[in-house]
């Protein structure tokens, strides 16, 4: 573990959850909740993962104009008993990366819990309530969070990197739940914040963080407006999105416009 | 990263087979079926976290019931005082990059897979693949045979149906063998073990193929049971190759007819039909690469796209 962390602080637990988010996911979900939570709860970087052997590192990937480079960050508040971890997800050895997040917090910080964060895409309507689908890896836990507001899910196919890290979580016994927030599909390639509002809302009330997010509130008005003024300027985006409203599906095509048409006006620098 | 054991076999001079996935599912798919017919009882695993990304998860009512990866496991059977271990990897570990194993990770289970075999006292491995040539589909495919060092060469010429690569027109002895089938020849090589890869031919404008090729994997098995000395019910795999002659000539044909195939590949394949199994391939390499844009274009459309995953 010395080999793979750099440690630059000593954080003292007395019974700590950790929250592990990553750092690309659909509706930027996964990034703001944890940018936001770690803003609002004023935490600090405490350990740091090496990148070699998990990234290629064959170069430098560009976004937004920014050189990038993989991350990997765990993040504390004592006051909270909160331990969280930033990072890209893994190109190689997957299994090795998830047991290293997972050294430090079982070893070093004593974790008790673990939550993971990413989205999941939808076809509902940005104007719908948004639901949390979970996923538990111990039956105690999931009866521990009735009254959450979590919805069950059935599912079987390719897991991805959070499904991985509650079943690796699991086999050490950590008792885990993986949080999949809906996104509606053509928020997908902007910001959902709705979905980070009620994300960040359930982790308020689990952990008592007293967290302000009226900052949110205005962000989800400002984009409604935003699609409300497109609704009335485009009569097919007001056919589409009226479509979805009554519960009716589009076809692949429809679908396709519609999220180019969003994501050109949310990507619309002001 | 290790190896799971539930049994230990009290083996000495073992004989071992190895298969993974390739081109047709030829080698995989023959030595599968010899561990099958035989009834091989299982014996041990690698481990594949190290190896695999998993490939699936299951989920029931809010419980993450179970993550599935790609087995690699051995089997063990005694045949007419013979002791045999088989290995059935349903994956090769690829690192992402590429199709098939190459670099750390696929030298470390070709090891991890040598060791299994020489705890159970294993004095010859074979491995098994795809030999992508010039054949028709409709024709016999020959086995070509990779020895590991030159004391195996006169054992490996007389085998029935099989070639060395000095017998190949044009390869003077030369070629690859890409992925774990040929890597484990050299892992072999380095611990002094004899092996031998047995490398059905699979017709080159079918290597793109999202279907397995059972005629080859049956020749390699026609080789494999004259070693053992064993004879084994083979006509299910008579009659997949039937089935599956069935699927390529009726495929061809709806795409002569629609043009998608060039009426001058067209004659180039059918040229491969009539040419005696002995003859080199009556195609330049220049003519094959242009085929091949078409026909690998036309099995690439076919692929299915993957799900999102959870």
């Amino acid at each position: 573990m010395k080999n793979l962390c750099k440690f630059s602080g000593q954080p003292k637990f007395e019974n700590p959850s950790l929250i592990v988010g990553w750092k690309e996911d659909a509706g930027k979900l996964s990034p703001k909740v944890i940018e936001y939570l770690n803003k609002k709860i004023k935490s600090e970087s405490f350990c740091e993962m090496e990148p070699v052997g998990f990234f290629s590192l064959g170069g430098v990937a560009i976004e937004n104009d920014i050189a990038q480079f993989p991350e990997s960050k765990f993040y504390c508040s004592e006051r909270n008993d909160l331990v969280i971890f930033r990072g890209n997800e893994p190109q190689l050895e997957q299994y090795r990366f998830l047991n290293a997040i997972l050294d430090v917090a079982e070893h070093y910080c004593k974790v008790k819990e673990l939550f993971t964060i990413s989205s999941t895409v939808a076809p509902i309507v940005h104007t719908s309530s948004r639901r949390i689908l979970a996923i538990f890896n111990q039956q105690q836990l999931q009866q521990k969070f009735q009254g959450y507001g979590l919805e069950d899910m059935n599912w079987e196919g390719p897991p991805a990197i959070s499904s991985y890290l509650l079943w690796t979580a699991e086999r050490r016994g950590i008792p885990g739940v993986s949080l999949w927030p809906e996104i509606p599909f053509y928020l997908a390639a902007g910001e959902d914040f709705q979905a980070i509002k009620l994300t960040l809302s359930f982790l308020d009330k689990r952990f008592n963080l007293g967290l302000d997010l009226r900052d949110l509130d205005e962000r989800i008005r400002d984009q409604n407006i935003k699609i409300d003024q497109l609704r009335k300027e485009d009569t097919e985006i007001n056919k589409y999105i009226g479509m979805l409203e009554s519960e009716l599906s589009l076809s692949g095509e429809e679908q396709m416009e519609l999220t180019k048409k969003v994501t050109e006006l949310l990507e619309k620098r002001e | 990263m290790g190896i799971r054991l539930y049994k230990e076999p009290e083996f000495e001079n073992s004989i071992m087979f190895c298969g993974w996935p390739g081109i047709g599912n030829v080698g995989m798919s023959a030595i599968d079926t010899l561990r099958r017919v035989l009834r091989a009882e299982e014996f041990g695993e690698i481990e594949p976290f190290d190896f695999f990304y998993p490939r699936k998860v299951r989920i029931e009512k809010g419980l993450l019931k179970d993550l599935e990866f790609p087995s690699s496991k051995f089997y063990f059977q005694r045949i007419k005082e013979r002791n045999l271990i088989f290995f059935i990897g349903e994956e090769q570990p690829t690192e992402g990059r590429t199709r098939y194993a190459e670099g750390q990770k696929a030298y470390e289970m070709a090891n991890l897979v040598l060791d299994v075999g020489e705890k159970f006292g294993c004095q010859r491995v074979y491995t098994s693949g795809a030999a992508v040539t010039q054949i028709h589909h409709t024709v016999k495919p020959k086995v070509w045979a990779v020895p590991n060092n030159e004391n195996l060469v006169d054992e490996v010429k007389k085998y029935e149906n099989t070639i060395l690569m000095s017998g190949i027109e044009g390869r003077s002895g030369q070629g690859t063998i890409t992925g774990l089938n040929g890597l484990l020849l050299g892992a072999a090589k380095a611990r002094c073990l004899d092996a031998v890869c047995l490398m059905g031919e699979i017709p080159y404008y079918l290597q793109g193929a999202p279907w397995s090729y059972p005629k080859a994997s049956k020749s390699v098995l026609e080789v494999v049971t004259k070693i053992l000395d064993v004879k084994i019910d083979l006509s299910h795999l008579d009659e997949l190759a039937e089935r599956v002659e069935e699927n390529i000539e009726e495929l061809l044909e709806s795409l002569y007819k629609a043009e998608v195939i060039p009426p001058q590949v067209r004659d180039e394949i059918e040229k491969l039909r009539y040419a005696r199994p002995t003859e080199p391939g009556p195609i330049t390499e220049e003519e094959q690469k242009k085929m091949m844009e078409h026909i690998d274009e036309l099995f690439k459309e076919g692929g299915r796209k993957d799900e999102k995953p959870l």
